[in-house]
């Protein structure tokens, strides 16, 4: 598990939000399974270098988004009800975020709307089949 | 901050003045139990000022300081281990030595610990701390803290002279210390250090406070939008009327905008007055530190008070 997750505390990221979306990115992959127990707070937070709480406050967070369940002196689990699926939605939110700042930026430097839609089209084209396949509609 | 970390350590309104020097003014800080709360500030920002009032090396003006919700007592100084920036050791005595007196002044003594530490760092045990280059001797003092595994510790630029294993090591002995439910205070001129290791930091400034809180907020919510214009940055004056943004900079074509909080609607607001080109800048805890502290980068001589 501590293979797979790397921080960068020197980024202007959030640790805690680096930590998170990596196991949601792993769950969402299936590099972490339903029923997997992931490390202990103390174990992950000696694997990284970074403070025990920052990775209870992801882990917290985790939990929240309905991705991993605690359970008090047995440790923290990959759920096994639909994690996958919640962890797909929340990566959303960092193609989302990502998104936005290339348009803003797009936005800011002339581009107009039928510019900015010009190059979105091409660029999912470059990386989705072109019509509407069952990969397609299933994210809808 | 969560309700259920209560302070450990309190310190209120604590001020310090030595002759007309006001070494320490109005400090006030929390430490949940179980954190590592980093100090940072310049030489001379008051951090050292700020352990010796707290442990009752100097005396405060004014302010209190609690432990447990009680103030300074003997028994405090049963679980805490303090090392000083300077003369932690005794020159004259050995390694072997300091080990057995510290064995002798605290009951949590550990000497397996302390043997694996002196490994560790790779002390030779049977050497006058006078004999001992610097990194040894703050490896020394730090293997007597972490040797009586206390319940707090307060170490004063705890990798001054070690090199950068060493630093490691320190590093993953603090993270430990945490794990274990230790509560830590620091202070550090390695911003990488407290970067990685410290939930909680503070940053102190000729002698006063100016921004602290949890490193990951922080980091959430500092942001820079940066914008170019062409051929001059505008005046952008009703910006600095808006609370979100902290200090505007502008360098000829360029203004930077600090801003506290979601900054979408500052960039929306510089971008109405047609910049070239927008951004949004993340911050580390150094660019923070730079922020607050108002050392004017170079990249900043036209900056704006």
């Amino acid at each position: 598990m501590p293979a797979i997750l790397t921080v960068d505390p020197r980024s202007g990221v959030p640790l805690y939000h680096q930590i998170v979306e990596q196991v949601k990115r792993s769950v969402a992959l299936g590099v972490l399974e339903p029923g997997e127990q992931l490390p202990t707070v103390k174990q992950l937070a000696t694997d990284l270098t970074v403070n025990p709480n920052t990775v209870a406050r992801a882990y917290r967070d985790l939990e929240r988004d309905g991705v991993i369940d605690t359970a008090p002196g047995r440790g923290s689990f990959v759920r096994n009800d639909g994690s996958s699926g919640r962890a797909r939605r929340a990566l959303r939110d960092v193609t989302r975020s990502a998104l936005n700042d290339a348009i803003r930026e797009a936005k800011s430097i002339g581009l107009d709307r039928t510019d900015v839609t010009e190059i979105f089209q091409r660029t999912l084209d470059r990386w989705y089949v072109v019509g509407p396949s069952a990969e397609d509609s299933k994210k809808q | 901050m969560n309700s259920s970390e209560r302070a450990v350590i309190l310190v209120k309104n604590l001020s310090k003045r030595y002759g007309r020097i006001e070494a320490i003014d109005d400090v006030s800080f929390e430490i949940p139990r179980g954190s590592i709360f980093g100090l940072l500030g310049t030489n001379g920002a008051g951090k050292t000022t700020t352990f010796k009032c707290m442990l009752g090396l100097a005396r405060a003006d004014r302010g209190r300081v609690e432990l447990d919700g009680a103030p300074l007592r003997p028994k405090t100084f049963e679980e805490l281990a303090y090392v000083p920036e300077t003369n932690a050791l005794y020159d004259w005595m050995t390694g072997n030595d300091h080990l057995e007196f510290t064995r002798r002044s605290f009951r949590g003594y550990d000497a397996a610990r302390a043997r694996a530490l002196i490994d560790t760092f790779q002390i030779d045990p049977t050497r006058k701390a006078a004999k001992l280059s610097k990194g040894q001797q703050s490896a020394l003092a730090l293997t007597l803290a972490f040797s009586i595994r206390p319940r707090l510790l307060v170490l004063d630029e705890p990798s001054a002279g070690l090199d950068p294993l060493h630093q490691r090591h320190v590093l993953d002995l603090l993270i430990d210390a945490a794990a274990s439910g230790a509560t830590v205070l620091l202070s550090s001129h390695q911003i990488g250090q407290v970067e990685r290791a410290a939930d909680h930091v503070a940053i102190l400034h000729q002698g006063k406070i100016v921004i602290q809180g949890e490193v990951d907020q922080l980091k959430a919510n500092e942001k820079i939008v940066e914008a170019t214009f062409d051929p001059r940055a505008p005046e952008l004056r009703e910006l600095e009327a808006d609370s979100s943004v902290r200090r505007i900079v502008r360098n000829g074509r360029i203004v930077r905008a600090f801003v506290r909080g979601n900054p979408d609607e500052v960039a929306r607001r510089i971008n109405a007055a047609a910049p070239t080109s927008i951004r949004v800048l993340d911050q580390n805890l150094e660019d923070i530190f730079v922020t607050a502290v108002g050392v004017q980068a170079s990249a900043d001589p036209a900056r704006e008070a």
